[in-house]
């Protein structure tokens, strides 16, 4: 009796130690979450129905549900057509998830305007829906170089070659993605790969010989805004910077460094293209080159920018367009 | 760790011409292998298999099924060739080829040509044995094992030919063993006192080959380390490392799955009974080296059983307890015998829709394409229906409980074998309520024969095996209740002298809800799919058998398989077989 005891005893030691819980949490998705019927336990809320991006502000959008979904909020501008998408899954919609301050996912830019904010989820037909105005736009900081809202500017230099069907103006129209104008690039020149171009002169905003740019190439970021033309041939937006090292107001591209940042649009409609300064390197032809200067990239040595509109010449007529060419500090653009 | 090798010839024939073709090939074979078992240094040793059936299926579904052959005839012939070499008394050496030719197929169409097996094996210093290259490994239950979870306990014969053919293909040697590729080696020390003997064993692996871009070499090493003190105390310590291979491929990121356990049994007479204390202890760990999104897993089990043996009525008791973590991982022990991603290889596609055809208990009981040779290299897929409680056996992770077993032999050789598990999860799926398993078996062999005393066999075989699984949670949608319940009976009646009369079936009945884990490539659970079932499945066959030797018997056999889902999730069907085996067991 004695040894069944000591068996029951071990067997009871052996249990004890293997005696474990973990009561508060389990494996894998919660069953109830994944195959209860959907409810919305808080609706659908926007933080503020008035917001003033330009002083800073922001809104957030809320609600929950009883369990995991996939959700998309599309905010679309009444006037501009601007359309932001924000989009996450998960039970709630908050603050840290959900956050807007004015920006735009699919231009043109949002201006101070009405719009609606559509919650969709998926999955489930209902849409909800939520109304925000704003009062003044985002305001982006950064060096302006074009946004061509007041045309072309005398300081600028152009040159434009004759070839046929040459179209190389600022217009107004609705397909503007920032304000109301842009600069529209179009032509067939059979001879040669250059349609046209403009130089963007420091002196041009006042800061002869170079732009006043910070100096570290990371801080530094190049911005525009390039719309892709559908079903035309493929234009080459060819951006220079000449560093004016010697700071003697001219560039002499023998002893000097030139990058280049060239953008094969290749696209349909607007799209932002942006870079850190310190990423663009030297082209020649086309070609990765070694720069003439000090190698070194100087953002605050830039005397001069070119913008070049390319295209093959056996192809025939090209068209681009351009708006919104930014400088911007520590980041790229954010429209 | 022994080497087993066993042969077998099966041959499965349609027609009468066929069967007295064979039949005379393999006169001609006999005398070539009954000499080739003498003490030559060089022996030729082989085993041979034809198969050929015949297949009828019948698919109801909600439109007719204009798709699907419902005829299929087919087979292959194999003859397996091995050269046994023995250059000294201490080393042999066995190289076997597979020849194998489709049904139909000829002068090179269809015909597959294969090393089956190809080992080295002997003593060097009069002390160390080992073997390279095809071996038959296994360490402890949760370590290196393989548990062949699924199988059915209590199988009547005519399936048991069947599945013969599986064990000789798949290396099943009846002893839980994986057939593995690499190197193993063991030897001991022997003690006159205090110790009787200190055994060492290990080994080397592999269990996938690099592709030298994506995917590393994997491996595995073990080794065990035995302590007999006496016959009434033994300890061991085993360890089983699954790890990749650094420098394999360009990628830094290494699997690795270390398990080390200790296990123990003490052994008391008692009069003339038998009482014995027995566990096993460890714990394991399952990590990535440099991937921040894989998990590590890591936990621990044990697993402890008492056992009395009453000599006066050969009856033997057992009591158990188990508790493996949930996040305990041993690929070496939790493999499956069966790969439920396999197509089936008859009728694989049918109805309408072409749909795959569910692995059904035809499957389990004899189709040897849906199992596994060797250890997967991760956690193989499990099956609710087969096997819910213990998917990978005694290491299945995630369970907590007890379970009794009875085994009674009298002394008219009636065997009856029963048991019980209860056991529950530790850590919640998709919810914090648990699930409670439970399972009975009792299996039971009646020698009628022996009973009323008569020289020709009448034996008869019963087994049932109810599976249990419930889960009650405050969300009724997260509620369990699966029952599964199987039932076997078998009979074997010798009709004259070695003449059989056999006849068996096996039905699953299958009904409730479950929800089965998706998991990711860590083994994470990433979904549960919700699963109805109400599934009856059947397999019936009626032969007969004639016994040429103790090893050496012919059968013929007509077979039904039946798969009806109620729910409709998958199209009913049934098929009918015929086929005749032929076994030799040399």
């Amino acid at each position: 009796m004695q040894k069944i005891y000591r068996v029951l005893l071990f067997i009871g030691l052996i249990s004890f130690i293997g005696c474990r819980k973990e009561n508060n949490v389990f494996d894998g998705p919660s069953i109830n979450e994944t195959y209860s019927t959907f409810k919305v336990i808080d609706p659908f809320k926007v933080s503020k129905n008035t917001v003033d991006f330009n002083a800073g502000e922001s809104v957030y959008f809320s609600a929950s549900f009883n369990k995991v979904v996939t959700w998309q909020i599309d905010i679309v501008g009444s006037t501009s057509k601007a359309h932001k998408i924000i989009e996450g899954s998960g039970k709630t919609i908050n603050i840290s998830n959900a956050t807007w301050n004015g920006s735009t996912t699919i231009f043109p830019i949002f201006a101070a305007e009405n719009c609606d904010a559509k919650l969709t989820i998926k999955d489930i037909a209902d849409t909800f829906l939520v109304n925000v105005q704003i009062t003044q736009a985002k305001k982006i900081e950064g060096l302006m170089i074009a946004d061509f809202e007041t045309g072309l500017n005398s300081s600028w230099t152009k040159f434009i070659q004759s070839g046929a069907d040459m179209d190389f103006k600022v217009k107004t129209d609705s397909v503007a993605p920032q304000g109301l104008k842009y600069l529209n690039m179009a032509g067939t020149v059979n001879w040669d790969y250059l349609i046209g171009l403009i130089d963007y002169p420091a002196l041009a905003y006042g800061t002869n010989p170079t732009f006043n740019l910070p100096s570290n190439p990371d801080d530094v970021y190049f911005n525009c805004l390039i719309y892709g033309v559908p079903n035309t041939n493929q234009s080459i937006v060819l951006f220079q910077f000449k560093e004016d090292e010697n700071g003697d107001g001219t560039f002499n591209a023998n002893t000097e460094d030139e990058y280049d940042l060239e953008v094969k649009v290749d696209w349909s409609g607007w799209k932002l293209v942006s870079i850190k300064y310190a990423e663009i390197t030297t082209i020649v032809n086309g070609a990765p080159a070694t720069p003439k200067g000090n190698g070194l990239h100087n953002p605050d040595k830039i005397g001069k920018i070119s913008m070049l509109h390319l295209a093959n010449p056996n192809d025939g007529f090209a068209s681009t367009k351009i708006d919104y060419i930014i400088f911007t500090n520590s980041k790229p653009l954010e429209p | 760790m022994k080497h087993l090798y066993k042969l077998t010839n099966i041959i499965h024939f349609k027609s009468t011409i066929g069967i007295a073709i064979f039949i005379f090939s393999l006169s001609l074979l006999f005398p070539v292998l009954i000499h080739a078992q003498n003490d030559r240094k060089v022996n030729f040793v082989g085993s041979a298999r034809a198969l050929l059936n015949s297949n009828n299926l019948t698919v109801t579904d909600s439109f007719p099924d204009s798709l699907t052959i419902k005829k299929r005839d087919g087979g292959y012939a194999l003859i397996d060739l091995g050269v046994n070499i023995k250059p000294n008394k201490n080393t042999e050496i066995l190289g076997m080829f597979r020849i194998r030719n489709e049904y139909g197929g000829f002068w090179g169409s269809g015909v597959a040509f294969d090393v089956r097996q190809l080992w080295v094996k002997g003593i060097f210093a009069n002390s160390v044995r080992y073997q390279i290259g095809d071996i038959n490994l296994k360490q402890t239950p949760f370590t290196l094992y393989n548990h062949h979870a699924d199988q059915i306990d209590s199988m009547p014969l005519i399936f048991g030919i069947q599945q013969s053919i599986v064990n000789y293909d798949r290396f099943y040697m009846n002893n839980n063993t994986w057939r593995m590729q690499g190197a193993n080696v063991d030897f001991g020390f022997s003690f006159s006192k205090i110790i009787k003997e200190i055994n060492f064993s290990g080994l080397i692996t592999r269990l996938n080959a690099s592709n030298f871009t994506t995917i590393p070499d994997r491996l595995m090493s073990g080794y065990s380390i035995d302590l007999v003190q006496s016959k009434y105390f033994a300890l061991g310590f085993n360890n089983n490392l699954v790890f990749d291979v650094k420098g394999t491929i360009p990628d830094s990121n290494m699997f690795n799955n270390m398990v080390n356990t200790i296990n123990i049994k003490l052994k008391k007479e008692i009069g003339k009974d038998l009482a014995s204390i027995a566990g096993e202890v460890g714990q394991s760990k399952y990590a990535y080296t440099q991937d921040t999104l894989a998990p590590t897993y890591k936990d621990y089990f044990i697993h402890a059983y008492a056992k009395y043996h009453l000599t006066k009525y050969n009856l033997e008791l057992t009591a158990g307890y188990l508790n493996v973590g949930p996040d305990f991982r041993s690929i070496g022990a939790q493999s499956k015998d069966v790969n439920y991603n396999a197509a089936p290889s008859y009728f694989n596609r049918y109805g309408n829709d072409q749909a795959l055809r569910p692995i059904s208990l035809f499957d389990i009981v004899g189709n040897e394409n849906i199992y596994n040779r060797t250890v997967s290299s991760v956690l193989a897929p499990t099956n609710q229906l087969f096997n819910n409680v213990l998917p990978n056996g005694i290491a299945t992770y995630n369970r907590v409980g007890a379970y009794g077993k009875l085994d009674y032999k009298t002394k008219k050789n009636i065997n009856i074998h029963a048991a019980y598990f209860n056991l529950a999860e530790i850590r919640g799926q998709g919810s914090l309520a648990l699930k409670k398993f439970e399972m009975y078996k009792l299996n039971m062999s009646l020698p009628i024969h022996q009973l009323i005393n008569s020289k020709k066999v009448l034996s008869i075989q019963l087994g049932t095996n109810i599976q249990k699984t419930n889960r009650k949670s405050a969300e009724n949608i997260e509620n369990i209740d699966l029952e599964t319940i199987q039932y076997t009976a078998g009979i074997r009646w010798e009709i004259f002298k070695n003449f059989d009369f056999l006849a068996g079936t096996i039905k699953q009945v299958s009904k409730g809800n479950e929800f089965a884990p998706d998991r990711n490539t860590y083994s994470e659970i990433i979904y549960f799919q919700s699963n109805q079932y109400e599934l009856s499945q059947q397999i019936s066959a009626l032969g007969i058998r004639y016994n040429f030797s103790p090893k050496s018997h012919l059968t013929v056999l007509l077979q039904e398989n039946k798969y009806l889902d109620n729910k409709n999730t998958t199209a009913d069907y049934s098929f009918n077989q015929f086929g005749i085996i032929y076994i030799i067991s040399l």
